[in-house]
């Protein structure tokens, strides 16, 4: 009745209500992690009654008394990940994430070696099945580390040649990829061992890039917009700004349910208000909340809304990005846009309008643009 | 070919009822069907069931009991025809031991009868359907617009200026959403946390309140009355006790509530138990809870910093409280029974005057407000303990305990009371 794999589902159940009993008991009650390992216990209990209503799955194979075991790399590789483990404990979480992942991996690897050569009188069936079992997850997983590895590699390369290195670099790169993936497709008669050759040199070949990319470090361009925080430096002036207007035509707009569409037109400012039939001159909207509004310019001349935020920090953008780095002026803006283009900015309102001077209420306004201001009022 | 049972017959004994005793399992079960029958028949014969989705009492929600109806009848029809179906099939066939019958497989006209034949009866719903559905996302015949925004766990209407109306100044409320009767109003909803969904039967369906997006919904109702709804999305721990209710009331009413609304705050008088309260209430509620036109002892005026307290950033405005007849979300009534009942059973005529007649110190639930006061946690459950402020970077959830002295209770009461 009780054979190996029953025996060890319904002994992992029981560690997993110990777990859970001391978890409870010790760590906290109204956790996610005791929900967690409810859970756990949950679905242990179901593989348990599965593997024992069918018998383990078993046929009738005998195992033998004398094992046929062979040398295991399996308890090296889990004792490397308990160490890593308990350093985890004291050092970085990453430690200690990696060294369970580690653990777990080899505690598996190892049970399922162990169970498969004592399965039968046949080494090459016992091979068999733990193939069987293991490889469905081995490949997968393996794949997907090897490929990830491959990528960032790749991606550090790129980012430290010139972008016109990158460009022929990307293009001859891919180029051989097809070139070989349509050799090994005509010759399917090609030796496995010739095959896996050319792969491995190829993924070597990149990850040595990689390697040396991030030694030579970031392209000088790169550095330098990084230095000088090219990416989250609004400057909301009337004229174009040398970086935050760079490809204006190619932001993204949330375009659905939006607060209301901020629209030029002839010189004239104007809000379509979801809900509104009539264009609007001022937008109420909830305070302490995001809101997004569309600015569209049918103007010829580029142009950018400007959001004027109150006296106080009253209000700020969303971006939290944006948010610290242009401090006390209290306004936000859009890129400069041609005519026919549309931008979205989300924002903040914290304080009430009636928290500002009323000469100064929220406005959103056109840069450069004298007597046209939409009022946005908080209530 | 000849089928047999293959079934060994041991093994179908073994999971056969017929060896359980016969007569408790079905008197149990007779009396199961009887007491869920009884609940659900007595359940929808309710006269007074407030969120009866069967009762429109408005032009959208007429819409959806007009589709809904003639659908409910031939879906009926069909449930019976099937139950009756399986039924005669269960009973008719059911194993005498006799062999099970010839297999067939593939009968094109039947099978092709039975697809075309639902398809119809789905293509002919479907047209009704959809023709509702965009009737009731209507929004180019509103005639007054209503921001609603959902919080944990109560919501808020904020009324944009609009002349036509005589809002020139935003109005705030929570809790019951005060609108003229015969128009078509539209709430542009959204939310500050999490998914909530307006909800008031009578008038409409459902709309969900999702944070970042603003969604429509059409109100009308016909008569002066009050509405009851509920936030129909899950959305935490008081979830159910995240109510609402519609107020509808006669033009020349609503525009005496607009007025009312707008009017300036008055301080109470020097000298009284209420003055007392203002300034308990500067102390200690001007941090979460805004009233318009109150002003600190120096002459600035006390601007509310939810945003800084509250984790959905905001808390109910207080400045015309007594206006409304619930508090927290619905949950509580402002007013005792009988001068609550007296305003909900109100003749469509009379209900108008008796609504803005508001709460007064005669009328007002006392001892729920007092409870609230004293510890808001207790009565509805909020996450507002102050040991786990960790989490929610020391903002709450919900009104916490402020631990205030019965005699701070007595002033804010006198002070609230105040506020109409
Ligand atoms: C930390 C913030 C905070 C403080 C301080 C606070 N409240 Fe509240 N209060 C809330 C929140 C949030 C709600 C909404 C709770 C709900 O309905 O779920 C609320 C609800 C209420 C309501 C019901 C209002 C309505 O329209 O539904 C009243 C009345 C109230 N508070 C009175 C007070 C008074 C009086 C004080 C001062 C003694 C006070 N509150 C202090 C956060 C606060
Ligand atoms: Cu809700």
């Amino acid at each position: 009745m009780f054979k190996v794999g029953s025996k060890l589902f319904l002994g992992t159940t029981g560690f997993a209500a110990v777990n859970l009993v001391a978890y409870l008991i010790f760590v906290e009650r109204l956790a996610i992690g005791g929900v967690a390992l409810s859970m756990l216990f949950a679905a242990l209990i179901g593989v348990s009654a599965a593997v024992l209503m069918i018998n383990d799955g078993d046929d009738e194979t005998q195992p033998r008394d004398t094992a046929l075991t062979r040398a295991s790399m399996w308890p090296l590789i889990a004792a490397v990940g308990l160490v890593l483990l308990v350093l985890g404990l004291v050092v970085s979480q990453l430690y200690f994430i990696f060294g369970g992942i580690v653990l777990v991996a080899a505690l598996a690897e190892w049970m399922v070696q162990a169970w498969s050569e004592t399965a039968s009188d046949d080494p090459a069936h016992n091979e068999f099945a733990r193939r069987r079992l293991l490889h469905p997850i081995e490949f997968p997983v393996i794949a997907t580390l090897g490929l990830g590895v491959v990528i960032f590699s790749f991606s550090r390369i790129m980012l430290a040649i010139s972008k016109n290195a990158g460009t022929v670099a990307f293009m001859v790169l891919s180029a051989l990829v097809l070139a070989v993936g349509s050799m090994f497709a005509i010759r399917p008669a090609l030796k496995p061992a010739l095959v896996s050759g050319i792969c491995v040199i190829g993924a070597v070949g990149i990850v040595a890039g990689g390697i040396a990319g991030t030694g030579a470090g970031l392209r000088p361009q790169l550095a330098e917009a990084a230095a000088e925080d090219h990416f989250s430096h609004r400057e909301c002036g009337p004229e174009k700004a040398k970086y935050f207007d760079k490809k204006a035509m190619k932001t993204l707009s949330l375009r659905s349910n939006v607060a209301a569409v901020i629209e030029l037109r002839d010189g004239k400012l104007t809000a379509d208000v979801y809900g509104f039939t009539r264009p609007q001159q001022q937008v109420s909207v909830p305070r302490a909340n995001p809101v997004t509004f569309i600015f569209r310019n049918f103007d010829s001349a580029e142009r950018r809304m400007v959001a004027y935020l109150g006296t106080a920090a009253a209000a700020m953008p969303v971006d939290g990005e944006m948010a610290g780095k242009h401090g006390d002026t209290n306004e936000t803006c859009t890129q400069l846009i041609p005519q026919g283009a549309e931008q979205a900015l989300t924002i903040t309102y914290n304080k009430p309008s009636i928290a500002q001077d009323n000469d100064k209420p929220f406005t959103l306004t056109v840069a450069g643009l004298e007597g046209q201001a939409i009022e946005v009022v908080v209530p | 070919m000849n089928h047999r049972r293959s079934t060994e017959p041991h093994v179908t004994r073994r999971f056969s009822l017929s060896r359980m005793r016969r007569t408790p399992l079905s008197r149990a079960m007779v009396r199961a069907t009887t007491a869920v029958g009884a609940v659900v028949g007595l359940g929808s014969c309710a006269t007074n069931a407030a969120q009866d989705t069967w009762q429109p009492k408005g032009p959208n929600a007429k819409m959806i009991d007009d589709l809904q109806q003639p659908i409910f009848a031939v879906a009926g029809i069909i449930g019976i025809i099937v139950f009756a179906a399986v039924s005669y099939a269960i009973w008719r066939f059911k194993d005498r031991g006799q062999p099970i019958p010839e297999q067939t497989h593939g009968k094109p006209a039947l099978e092709i009868t039975l697809t075309v034949i639902p398809a119809l009866i789905l293509a002919v719903v479907g047209v009704f359907t959809f023709r509702v559905i965009f009737d009731l996302a209507k929004t180019d015949d509103t005639e007054l617009v209503i921001n609603v925004t959902g919080q944990q766990w109560w919501w808020e209407y904020d009324y944009p200026a609009q002349n036509e109306w005589g809002i020139t100044q935003p109005i705030i409320t929570s809790g019951q959403l005060v609108m003229p009767v015969g128009t078509k109003v539209l709430l542009r909803e959204t939310s500050r946390d999490v998914i909530h969904s307006y909800w008031i039967p009578a008038l409409n369906g459902k709309r969900d309140a999702v944070p970042g997006r603003i969604h429509t919904l059409r109100l009308e109702a016909d008569e002066p009355g009050i509405y009851a709804g509920q936030c129909t999305e899950f959305c935490g721990l008081s979830h159910a006790n995240m109510r609402m209710e519609a107020v509808a009331l006669s033009k020349e009413d609503f525009a005496t509530w607009v007025a009312n609304q707008q009017a300036a705050y008055q301080s109470p008088a020097e000298g009284t138990l209420a003055k007392e309260g203002e300034s308990v209430f500067l102390n200690q509620c001007v941090r979460c809870h805004q009233v318009d036109g109150l002003k600190r002892p120096d002459g600035s005026l006390a601007i509310a910093a939810p945003d800084e307290n509250v984790w959905s950033g905001a808390a109910p405005n207080l400045t015309n409280l007594m206006t409304r007849n619930t508090f927290a979300g619905a949950m509580f009534d402002l007013l005792r029974d009988a001068c609550r009942d007296d305003v909900w059973n109100a003749e469509s005529a009379e209900f108008g005057a008796k609504y803005l007649a508001g709460v007064d110190e005669a009328c007002l639930n006392v001892n729920d407000l007092r409870a609230w006061l004293r510890n808001a946690p207790e009565v509805k459950p909020m996450y507002a303990n102050p040991a786990l402020l960790a989490d929610t970077n020391g903002k709450y959830r919900g009104m916490p305990n402020l631990g205030l002295s019965e005699s701070d209770i007595d002033k804010l009461v006198a002070y609230l009371l105040t506020l109409k």
